[in-house]
């Protein structure tokens, strides 16, 4: 007579519903495509602040001070600091103290009357200009001097030089590092809040709805929070990679591939983490969801879930280094904190491997305590539950 | 069929349902009537699985029901319960799939109860965009799209007029013909109508239980007298009756020994009559009866 079965894959149903229906809806999308140009464009102005190529114009007077700008130009200073540096020609040295008083040019060099070079600056002569013309000028002069003296420059130079090297050096650029691992902080954080209300809501509009029961007569009731953890990791998920690949690909063009090859790895820590992370915290916001009889009650239900998010983020930015490690290595905060430090620290193999075995025995213990209680308050309509009620409430 | 064993439910100190039995037969549409809170929907909710009883059980083709069994069951619960905010083909297709059904066979299953309702046409519209009445036609229809196996409805026909009424009882017809189907109502009228079997609850006990046809028979030889003019008081003093009701010309009688050809003949000697004619006992009688 009837030709239904009731479908195995159910969960998958239920997750391709979730995921249907909120790729639809505008505010998500519009959502998506915020996050992905702020990101992207954070990593452009960030790029474009750190390290700015600029010229200066070098009033010179004579073909010497000239090459020495030519010099300047390709030396240390000028390459370390993105700067180059152009001549500009000029007759007399009053022609290019004018051109400086003027503002056409950042500085002038000119032959000094003691033979030296003399570097004139307007209020004042910056500091990279400055260095890069003196050690232009010492080179090219100490070359012409030796030549005229028939000496060797190379052999007459050499041991005079010291190189320096520190025994635990920090990480080259300090502050892009921070900002990576407090965006991917952020990133977590409203991620999972953004997408935990979103379950919650979700789970409280079919009982609200009423839904709920025809759902629950039609598949059993872990499939329904499967599918929905199942949908809403995998919404979420994507759109964290969307973000991070905007990201990369922002900081690729602009040409910064020293930097990702730094942070690269906690790139990829961050979304393993987060993917575990992620299912923990949405088998509990399904769960708050199910103790709710209206959408209003959301609010409390949710509280203990938004603490247990919030703890690890104040400690992180108010607490100490130790507390930092501790709460980098506790499952689901390491999901926030882990990344962070691997963005800024070298952190020990055991300790990454604490914070990902630890989110994993989380995240099954939650999903098998969070299918208990989900399957005895779903059907629950009559009011709001707590927890403790939920849990001692016999199977129905 | 479904077979309800002893079923029990206690809420706290309150038993909700107490120790009901009853079956419903397939091919017999078995209605389910008591006063609010006599336990229908609870009865229900266990049958559904929905709920788990107290004491006692369901049985499915006598053998105790599946979870697997209770999914190919069509179920309205009693508070409509579907997506507000999604399209009412789209949602047909997602419930006809969570069944099993394949992408196709489930997108041509909504199709056709779309068009038995006439609401082909809205198909795209979000369920919250309907009428109250069409809302319930897709509820019934979220509840026979997988083809059940039987059939469970809580208050199917409360808020359609009598319009909606007549189709969805139609479909039912068409779709439940050969299957147990139990539905419970306010409305008695229409179970009369409508019922083969039914089941009276009060105070969640079983009250009443069985084909309508015989239900009606437990209640006394009732006929009704009418006088073409003349008062009927004379049949007080008739023998072997006894006289319910007397209205101008019109008379209500128990019969007392008397057959039904006896009392004919005495009104015809009395006077020229209307009718002679045997009184049914309507359907809201015999509740009142039972659950008093």
């Amino acid at each position: 007579m009837s030709t239904s079965t009731p479908a195995r894959g159910a969960w998958r149903l239920v997750a391709e519903r979730e995921i249907s229906t909120r790729v639809r809806e505008k505010s998500f999308i519009i959502g998506v495509l915020v996050t992905v140009v702020l990101v992207a464009g954070a990593v452009v102005a960030a790029s474009l602040l750190s390290g700015r190529a600029s010229t200066s114009d070098i009033a010179v007077v004579g073909p010497e001070a000239s090459a020495i700008v030519q010099t300047a130009d390709g030396g240390a200073i000028a390459t370390s600091d993105n700067t180059s540096f152009e001549a500009q020609e000029y007759n007399t040295a009053d022609e290019a103290e004018a051109a400086v008083r003027d503002e056409k040019v950042d500085a002038a060099l000119v032959p000094a009357d003691d033979g030296g070079f003399r570097i004139i600056g307007l209020t004042e002569v910056d500091s990279t200009t400055e260095q890069a013309l003196t050690a232009a000028v010492s080179e090219t002069v100490l070359q012409a001097n030796a030549a005229q003296l028939d000496v060797d420059l190379s052999e007459l130079s050499a041991g005079t030089t010291a190189t320096t090297s520190v025994l635990e050096p920090a990480p080259e650029d300090d502050g892009g590092r921070y900002a990576v691992a407090t965006v991917m902080v952020i990133l977590f954080l409203l991620t999972v809040m953004i997408f935990g209300l979103q379950i919650a809501q979700s789970v409280t509009q079919e009982k609200e709805s009423r839904v709920v029961e025809i759902l629950a007569a039609a598949v059993p009731i872990r499939a329904l929070l499967w599918g929905k953890i199942a949908g809403n990791t995998a919404l979420a998920l994507g759109q964290v990679v969307l973000v991070v690949v905007a990201g990369v690909g922002a900081a690729l063009a602009m040409g910064e591939t020293d930097f990702l090859g730094d942070v690269g790895w906690s790139l990829v820590w961050f979304l393993v983490l987060f993917l575990l992370g992620f299912i923990a915290m949405a088998t509990l916001w399904a769960v708050a969801g199910s103790l709710a009889a209206r959408v209003q009650d959301i609010n409390s239900t949710t509280l203990p879930i938004q603490g247990l998010l919030f703890v690890p983020y104040l400690a992180v930015f108010m607490g100490n280094d130790t507390m930092t490690e501790v709460f980098s290595m506790i499952p689901i905060s390491a999901t926030m904190v882990m990344p962070m430090r691997l963005a800024t620290e070298t952190v020990p193999v055991w300790q990454l491997g604490v914070a990902i075995g630890g989110t994993i025995i989380a995240a099954a213990l939650l999903v098998k305590l969070g299918v208990r209680i989900y399957e005895r308050s779903l059907l629950r309509t009559g009011n709001k539950l707590g927890y403790r009620e939920a849990l001692s409430l016999s199977a129905d | 069929m479904i077979d309800v064993s002893s079923l029990s439910r206690q809420f706290g100190d309150h038993l909700a349902v107490d120790d009901v039995s009853f079956q419903v037969r397939p091919g017999r549409m078995t209605g389910f009537v008591g006063a609010n809170g006599a336990g229908k929907t609870t009865t229900m909710r266990m049958i559904m699985g929905v709920l788990a009883p107290s004491a006692g059980e369901v049985r499915w083709n006598g053998e105790p029901i599946t979870p697997e069994t209770r999914r190919t069951f069509g179920y309205m619960p009693e508070e409509r319960g579907l997506y507000p905010r999604m399209r009412i083909r789209e949602q047909l297709v997602y419930f006809a799939r969570l069944h099993g059904f394949s992408r196709t066979d489930a997108a041509s299953r909504a199709d056709d109860l779309l068009e038995h309702f006439g609401i082909v046409d809205r198909a795209d519209d979000l369920l919250d965009d309907l009428s109250l009445g069409n809302q319930q036609r897709i509820q019934i229809a979220a509840a026979l799209i997988h083809r059940p196996a039987a059939l469970v409805l809580d208050e199917p026909f409360s808020g359609l007029d009598p319009l909606a009424v007549d189709a969805m009882v139609d479909l039912l017809r068409r779709e439940a013909k050969d299957l147990p189907l139990l539905f419970s109502s306010h409305q008695l009228d229409l179970v009369e109508r409508l019922c083969d079997d039914l089941v009276i609850l009060s105070g969640g006990r079983l009250v009443a239980y069985g084909p309508v046809e015989e239900l009606r028979g437990q209640g006394a030889d009732r006929y009704r007298v009418v006088m073409d003019g003349s008062d009927a008081a004379w049949l007080r003093d008739l023998r072997g009756i006894e006289v319910r009701d007397v209205d101008g010309s019109t008379a209500l009688v128990d019969l007392d020994g008397l057959t039904p050809t006896e009392l004919t003949r005495a009104a015809v000697e009395r006077g020229p009559i209307v009718e002679v004619s045997r009184a049914r006992q309507p359907l809201s009688e015999i509740f009142r009866e039972v659950i008093r």
